[in-house]
């Protein structure tokens, strides 16, 4: 069963439930990049003590964690265009091309308030301007970098 | 605020899973996606969307307080301001490139893809180049919701 993508009319109502448990909670905005933040920025006061948005990035990634152990056998092998595009040696630019485009999403983010899930999905839910705003640029930039990647590899 | 600690992590586990359950860590459905060849993603984050544009509608017209903070329910809307169209340029350039946000690149992570460790490594990076640049947090643990409301957020915030 968790071999097979859940069915959009599903996952994407459980998301949006997380939005509103959320809110229900803390009066907060489900935004993973604010757990990046706090993390970050704790650690480099040299405190470990995380609020609950470190946590919710925690919890994010053992929630991957749990869905490996429980879908059994999954291969890793690839990693999307990059890997179709570069073989053999020429692979050695690809961790250099994430780091960037990984340094260019967490400043970004932290500019613009919010990633796809703070600004995206909360932000947009509440009606807000500036996440409406931010949630169209970065999808449009987006659509136009993949077609780019498309056009020239 | 071990309660609190305990609720976002578990809110996470589910949030997590959810994005792993619908291949929102695969970078070739982001990419399929972002090229228009694939609809799953836009109705995934429409019907999310909705549902939480109603969900969070309904606990504020319901004067819900916060169950863990107290707080009233409820938040400021934002304007648009140059930050959010410069930063959110820069994040969608760096979106279209490794085809991962932040909360599946955690996720891939946590599933032990090993060609994700770069992009959370830059993530951590870019939010420290934020930081070091003196600027406010941009991401509060709590929003301010109304006057009253916005001086028990900034005393939550504070802790």
């Amino acid at each position: 069963m968790l071999d097979q993508q859940l069915a959009w009319y599903v996952a994407g109502p459980l998301l949006g439930l997380c939005v509103v448990a959320c809110r229900w909670l803390f009066n907060g905005r489900l935004g993973v990049t604010g757990g990046y933040s706090e993390i970050v920025g704790r650690l480099g006061r040299g405190c470990a003590r995380f609020d609950w948005r470190g946590w919710l990035l925690i919890g994010v990634a053992l929630g991957g964690t749990l869905f490996a152990l429980l879908a059994g056998e999954r291969s890793f092998e690839g990693y999307g265009w990059l890997t179709a595009t570069f073989h053999g040696s020429e692979r050695i630019v690809i961790p250099f091309v994430l780091l960037g485009a990984g340094i260019l999403i967490g400043y970004g983010a932290k500019t613009a308030g919010g990633c796809t899930s703070g600004n995206g999905l909360t932000g947009t839910s509440l009606l807000s301007p500036a996440s409406l705003t931010s949630t169209a640029t970065f999808f449009a930039t987006a659509i136009v970098v993949a077609h780019v990647i498309e056009a020239v590899t | 605020m071990t309660a609190e600690r305990v609720a976002g992590a578990a809110l996470g586990v589910v949030f997590g899973f959810v994005l792993c359950w619908s291949a929102m860590v695969d970078p070739d459905v982001i990419r399929g996606a972002l090229l228009l060849e694939q609809s799953y993603l836009f109705l995934f984050f429409g019907s999310a969307v909705a549902v939480a544009a109603v969900g969070v509608e309904l606990l504020r017209r319901l004067r819900a307080r916060a169950l863990l903070t107290g707080a009233p329910v409820g938040w400021l809307r934002e304007r648009p301001q140059r930050r959010h169209v410069v930063g959110s340029v820069l994040f969608g350039v760096g979106w279209g490139v490794a085809n991962a946000c932040p909360g599946p690149v955690a996720a891939q992570v946590g599933q032990g893809m090993s060609w994700s460790l770069p992009i959370i490594a830059g993530i951590v990076i870019g939010v420290r180049l934020f930081q070091r640049g003196g600027a406010r947090e941009t991401e509060p643990a709590a929003d301010r919701s109304t006057p009253s409301g916005a001086r028990l957020a900034d005393a939550i915030a504070e802790l």
